[in-house]
């Protein structure tokens, strides 16, 4: 009887090792959250219309975001350029699209931060922990937001809002 | 249950039958003189070699990894047992390469569950041991997990960092056998669970493969393992039942 019991012990445990795929549940890199409050009532988010994010590459290039759709919404996540210390959008409001002709009014952002590996686990790795440096809206004639402040300095948690935007 | 006992009667009767078969053609000769029939077992020294870590070392490139053990016999039953070894294993993802190499020892005992016929040296065993490894561990190469990579690109960073100095400690149940396949010569396979009681934390990094204990879970302490051995009796003595029995009686081989 012993000896089928230390067999049956034996043969139950390799049975599975979720050790080897990082489960979508756990916390790696996060996104820079960027929520829209309204300018007239602080407390109260404010929906940007026709919302979009462009990205800009270090020698300005527009660089398309990844999943990226135009849509009307209070807030938006951005992926930060972990090689780079700082990574730079165009945020448009009312963007769209006719005869090839991109239509809205583009406000460029500028984000500077350092960068922190930090060990997640044995199949996820490392993960980047961001910490923003730096929030800036680039002057221009006609700008759509008007005040930034940030939140929270740690960009580590995609369920947290790190930038806070008034228009 | 009563299938274990009818085999085991089957196998006593066809023992009684095979050892007192040449006395019914030795009745018209004298009489055995009485000690030259209880049999006497060997005690000694038996040490080995790992074959699968042999084996694995030239078949696996990421790798190498020796073992020698070794056991005494304390009892009829109760042998100490321990084994002495080294292991260097790289471990490769997508998104992390690290290498662990050193060395470690396991000490402990084993017990015999197996009732062997007369003469027969052969083992179906259970063991407990305590293991302890000193070890080094490298950080080769990551690249930054970020589901959010199509934007931007990934990110690697090939620095090395060695963390050394690390050590280890375990329990290990073991479970085995091991049959003797020449005289003295003995080829044995047992599977061991062990369970981690403590190892060396690493700052922003962990252990994953740790010598002797093999590799780490996340969800759990518990680790597995095998070896294929190879080992050798060195015989120091030997030694009878307590009572010396005459062949002639109807006693066979339970001890």
């Amino acid at each position: 009887m012993k000896r089928i019991l230390f067999l049956g012990l034996i043969l139950f445990l390799p049975a599975c090792e979720p050790d080897d795929i990082c489960s979508d549940s756990t916390q790696t890199t996060s996104p820079l959250v960027i929520e829209f409050f309204n300018i007239e009532n602080l407390s109260d988010t404010k929906t940007v219309p026709g919302l979009f994010a462009i990205g800009l590459d270090v020698n300005g290039n527009e660089v398309v975001v990844d999943g990226e759709v135009v849509s009307s919404r209070n807030k938006i996540a951005l992926p930060l350029d972990v090689s780079q210390n700082q990574t730079q959008f165009k945020l448009y409001q009312n963007y769209s699209v006719a005869d090839g002709i991109v239509q809205g009014n583009p406000d460029t952002i500028t984000i500077t931060y350092t960068s922190e590996s930090v060990y997640v686990s044995k199949a996820c790795g490392y993960k980047n922990v961001f910490t923003i440096q730096s929030f800036e809206i680039q002057s221009d004639l006609d700008l759509w937001m008007i005040v930034s402040s940030i939140a929270i300095n740690e960009v580590a948690n995609e369920n947290e809002t790190h930038v806070e935007i008034l228009h | 249950m009563k299938m274990k006992h009818m085999s085991r009667y089957y196998i006593r009767l066809l023992l009684i039958l095979l050892i007192s078969a040449p006395l019914f053609a030795q009745d018209n000769e004298n009489e055995l003189p009485q000690d030259s029939t209880a049999f006497k077992e060997k005690y000694g020294l038996r040490f080995g070699i790992d074959l699968s870590r042999l084996g694995r070392t030239a078949f696996d490139s990421d790798y190498s990894g020796f073992e020698i053990n070794a056991d005494y016999r304390l009892t009829k039953r109760l042998y100490v047992a321990g084994e002495l070894g080294f292991e260097d294993k790289t471990t490769s993802t997508y998104f992390l390469d690290s290498n662990a190499k050193g060395s470690y020892f396991k000490a402990g005992v084993d017990f015999n569950l197996y009732r062997n016929w007369l003469g027969m040296q052969n083992m179906i065993f259970s063991g407990l041991r305590t293991g302890i490894g000193s070890f080094s561990q490298t950080r080769e190469r990551y690249t930054i997990y970020d589901a959010n990579n199509q934007t931007w690109g990934e990110v690697s960073n090939d620095e090395s960092i060695e963390y050394s100095g690390l050590t280890a400690a375990w329990v290990e149940l073991l479970f085995g056998v091991k049959t003797e396949l020449f005289n003295n010569l003995f080829l044995g396979l047992n599977v061991q669970l062990k369970v981690r009681i403590a190892d060396t934390d690493i700052n922003n990094f962990e252990n994953i493969y740790i010598p002797g204990f093999g590799r780490t879970y996340d969800s759990t302490k518990i680790g597995t393992g095998f070896s294929y051995t190879l080992s050798y009796l060195l015989p120091i003595y030997k030694k009878g039942p307590k009572k010396k029995k005459n062949v002639g009686e109807e006693q066979p081989t339970d001890n």
